[in-house]
């Protein structure tokens, strides 16, 4: 059985995020990618049911849209253990254009489970995982927070309200995958770095596909206000403060 | 004529089985790891007559440590006698050296002493390891056999002084009825002559207590390459050959230096896969210490010149709290595992496998984690085995062969390498500190005004980031500003030292970090750094030369001292006149870099210096350091900075200094743990200057 992890290509978690001066898109100038923390999660637990000889996993292959800046992340994700990577050759635009991509890529392989992590941590767009299933016409479970082989029978775990439910999915299927999925992000070790050189990185053509979705404009968050110290047996003050500076009583 | 064939004999038995022995070791040796060259003799030569000759380190305890130097320096001298006996048996003459009149005399007379001196020694020895119950006697590693070797071993030294005694008195007694006369003085077996009188059968007793104590000198030499007293004859060599750097300065691995540059020039890190054999032969070999091979020579020597005296283990923060590790352990089990998978390297090569390794065979990950990389151990050790390139060795394997760091340390790399400290924070967030606190001159402004600072301060991550640690930031640039230094920072452009990194056994990471630092610190033609933080201090130091960077620097207490001995800066308490001040030494100052005065200089113009039971040399980590300050610690029966804390209480001090930003952190947590954070404070050496000053 072959997995193929969808890999988004994301801006480090402590960014400072800034827009172009029309406001229409982000700016990347001096930015630090990653993998998305989702994304990471699902090569983590792809990388421990290959590495459980009694799984009939035979391989981990990592696919991204996106451009060739983007490769240093697949490559990341190869020394993290994948076997192989493709890159599909576009600018992602929307989700359906981005789904659309994977859905090709992995109608083209013959692969058994294809995982991606439940958002981005860019965009927020929670919606790549579902989309995939529904153009390539397979099942998906959304949230697999537990995932495991038991022969070739495929058994997920999610959390539910108060509870959790054991639920078993037929093979080719897309699991969108929820933290707890793998316990702690794998990191590259210099080994792995060092044989990610040596495997095999495919670039493919994008295929067709529509954007449906277009931005107008983004605005970064009204900065916070200053905090202000009242002493401790001073209530008078904040009960005026209150009042008459944050009009609240 | 027949005694010197019957010895001749004896002597080539003796010889042939050593030499038997020496030859495995060497095989074994064979199958270490290449270690550091070994250069500067002269250097080498004075660390031997100090510490190996000098017993220096062993006084470290005093009154065990005097008994042990006697009893070394009385085997020195009774070495004399021993090659002596060996002349006199081999060409049948008697006493060969007494040509050397009164010095013959002279060193009779200090063997005879010694002798006795010595069967004193080994008495109180052997009664203190069957009767009392040292501490670090005991320990998981400590099983039968060792303390059955150690036993034997003393019964040996025991028995050679006896026999050695016995020759001389019956020597005296022998010539005296002979009418010869004595060659040499033995005061004290003239004393016991007068006590015991063999009468005729004298000659024959002191034949026969001179073939005993040449008899045990041959067997002592056979049994001792398979003891923990191989120590005998290795420990003035291991001290002779000890590494030279500094004891916080870590090792360089050159294979990692080549892949780095290879992955930070993008023209090849990505490049096309070469082909077959050529790339092949490229990769490096192992990468740290996984098993017994991994090892350099120099552990390997470590390992058999240790004797399990246990002072390591007994200074070991994690041991001390009740943490699985302990030091000797360590050192121990390169030897075992040597002695098991030694003959199948030996006789199938270097593929040989047994199945098993040093690491998780002998050595589990949850003892390697729990090393605070303090060196209160190599500090610690006689004979100077160096513990802590072991433990790291095999935490590079684990993080860069397996990547297989405890979870938070795998955090910790991903952070550094994604926006340049261990905390999740920006890089460009790096100035925030200053903001609204003090005016601290930007690098990159100095330079466009055509300026060349005299001094970069390095704030480091915790100094930029902790925000406890922020205000020791703000308080010493107040200092600064407060004396007119011609100074700088890097601000964004500075990036974590790899410090944390190299020492949680990510190679890779602390040299991409070292490397792009060095680029900076060089394009500014930086030279000379001060910081606050020692593990900055000892990297940049020591560790950068290296990579190419070579700065002059200065942590922040020995700047404060100069600054003081130029009259620059003179400090009264102030507001903290009276208050009672212990110091908590920072181990990548102290120990790691030897420098105890600086910070005590400038406290005893503040206030009233008092010290801990631990200080100096003898200090205990606050905990923090070798990557614990981002993990849990490991499983034990008390953390390492409660220790600290309660043994900083114990002096009745009003203020608690550090001058670490680990430190800080860790004494002032002890403090909350206590509840005590009321009543005392802990205070960075730079704010309590500060303070004084009422900047």
């Amino acid at each position: 059985m072959r997995i193929l992890v969808c890999i988004s290509n994301v801006p480090d978690t402590t960014t400072k995020v800034k827009f172009s001066t029309d406001q229409k898109s982000f700016d990347d100038g001096g930015v630090q990618w990653i993998i998305n923390p989702w994304d990471e999660l699902a090569l983590t637990r792809a990388m421990e049911l290959k590495e459980d000889a009694s799984n009939p996993v035979s391989n981990v292959t990592v696919v991204t849209v996106g451009s060739a800046s983007a490769e240093p992340t697949l490559r990341k994700a190869l020394a993290i253990g994948a076997d192989d990577a493709i890159r599909v050759d576009a600018v992602s635009s929307d989700a359906y254009f981005v789904a659309a991509q994977l859905a090709a890529v992995a109608g083209s392989g013959d692969f058994g489970i294809i995982l991606c992590g439940i958002e981005s941590s860019d965009y927020n767009g929670s919606s790549v995982g579902g989309m995939i299933s529904e153009i390539m016409g397979i099942p998906s479970v959304s949230a697999v927070s537990g995932l495991k082989l038991e022969g070739e029978e495929v058994v997920i775990t999610r959390d539910i309200d108060g509870g959790r439910e054991e639920l078993s999915v037929p093979a080719p299927f897309v699991g969108v995958v929820q933290k707890g999925i793998a316990k702690e992000p794998r990191i590259a070790a210099m080994r792995g770095i060092m044989m990610a050189r040596k495997k095999p990185l495919q670039v493919v053509p994008a295929a067709d596909a529509e954007s449906y979705t277009s931005y107008k404009e983004f605005a970064m968050p009204e900065p916070k206000a200053p905090c202000k110290m009242v002493e401790a047996d001073n209530v008078k003050e904040l009960v005026n403060l209150l009042q008459n500076e944050a009009k609240v009583l | 004529m027949d005694k010197q064939i019957i010895f001749l004999v004896v002597l080539l038995l003796t010889l042939l089985a050593f030499a038997y022995t020496i030859r495995r070791y060497i095989g074994y040796f064979k199958h270490t790891r290449k270690g550091f060259p070994v250069k500067q003799l002269g250097r080498r030569f004075g660390i031997m007559m100090e510490v190996a000759i000098g017993q220096t380190k062993i006084f470290r305890r005093p009154v065990m440590g005097l008994l042990h130097a006697l009893v070394f320096w009385g085997f020195l001298v009774i070495l004399i006698g021993s090659i002596e006996m060996i002349v006199d048996g081999l060409f049948g003459t008697e006493r060969v050296l007494s040509f050397l009149g009164e010095f013959y005399s002279f060193i009779m007379a200090s063997g005879d002493i010694f002798a006795l001196i010595i069967a004193v020694a080994i008495l109180v020895f052997l009664f203190r390891r069957v009767f009392l119950h040292v501490k670090r006697f005991s320990g998981i590693e400590m099983k039968h056999i060792s303390h059955l070797d150690a036993n034997v071993a003393l019964t040996l030294i025991l028995l050679l002084m006896l026999s050695l005694l016995g020759m001389n008195t019956f020597y005296i007694q022998s010539a005296t009825r002979a009418g010869h006369e004595l060659v040499g003085l033995f005061p004290v077996s003239n004393l016991l002559s007068s006590w015991i009188d063999a009468g005729d059968y004298s000659e024959f007793w002191h034949q026969f207590n001179w073939w005993a104590h040449i008899g045990l000198i041959f067997v002592f030499a056979n049994y001792l390459p398979y003891s923990k007293h191989f120590h005998v004859f290795l420990s003035v060599p291991n001290v002779f050959l000890s590494r030279l750097e500094p004891l916080g300065k870590v090792d360089i691995m050159e294979s990692i230096t080549k892949e780095v540059k290879i992955m930070m020039d993008p023209d090849q890190a990505f490049a096309s896969p070469q082909e077959g054999a050529e790339a092949e032969a490229e990769v490096p070999e192992r990468f740290g210490i996984m098993d017994v091979e991994d090892v350099s020579w120099k552990n390997y020597f470590d390992s058999l010149a240790c004797t399990e005296c246990g002072r390591c283990t007994a200074v070991c923060p994690a041991n001390i709290t009740g943490k699985k590790l302990s030091p000797r352990k360590v050192v121990m089990d390169v030897r075992a595992r040597m002695k098991e998978k030694g003959p199948g390297l030996v006789k199938n090569g270097k593929e040989y496998s047994d199945n098993k390794a040093l690491l998780r065979d002998y050595i589990s990950e949850e003892e390697l984690w729990a090393c605070t990389l303090c060196n209160a151990c190599a500090q610690e050790c006689p004979i100077n085995i160096n513990h802590p390139s072991i433990i790291l060795g095999m935490r590079r394997y684990l993080v860069m062969e397996e990547s297989a760091a405890p979870g938070e340390l795998n955090a910790i790399f991903s952070n550094i390498e994604n926006n340049g400290a261990p905390w999740q924070f920006a890089q460009d967030d790096r100035m925030l500190w200053t903001e609204g606190k003090v005016e601290v001159p930007l690098m990159s402004d100095m330079l466009a005004k055509g300026e060349t600072p005299e001094y970069l301060l390095w704030v480091g991550s915790a100094g930029a980031f902790d925000d406890r640690y922020k205000q020791v930031s703000v308080a010493f640039t107040k200092v600064l500003n407060h004396l007119g230094v011609s100074y700088a920072v890097l601000g964004t452009e500075e990036s974590s030292s790899g410090d944390v990194a190299r020492r949680a056994g990510n190679e890779m990471l602390f040299q991409m970090q070292a490397m792009m630092n060095i680029e900076i610190l060089n394009g500014y033609e930086v030279k000379r750094i001060i910081t606050c933080d020692p593990h900055a201090f000892n990297t940049l130091k020591n560790e950068y030369p290296d990579l190419g960077g070579e700065y002059e620097v200065i942590h922040h207490t020995q700047f404060l001292r100069d600054q003081m001995s130029e009259g620059k800066l003179s400090l009264n308490g102030g507001s903290l006149a009276g208050k009672k001040i212990t110091f908590h030494d920072p181990c990548y100052l102290g120990r790691a870099n030897g420098e105890y005065r600086a910070p005590r200089v400038v406290l005893e113009a503040l206030g009233t210096s008092v010290e801990m039971k631990r200080n100096k040399s003898f200090a205990l980590c606050c905990g923090a350091g070798g990557g614990q300050m981002f993990k849990e610690a490991e499983k034990g029966e008390k953390e390492v900075f409660i220790e600290r804390t309660e043994e900083a209480l114990e002096t009745g001090a009003n203020i608690i200094a550090t001058a670490c930003p680990y430190c800080m952190v860790m004494m002032t947590d002890g403090l909350k743990y206590k509840n005590k954070e009321q009543e005392i404070s802990n205070y960075d050496i730079a704010e309590l200057v500060a303070l004084s000053l009422e900047l």
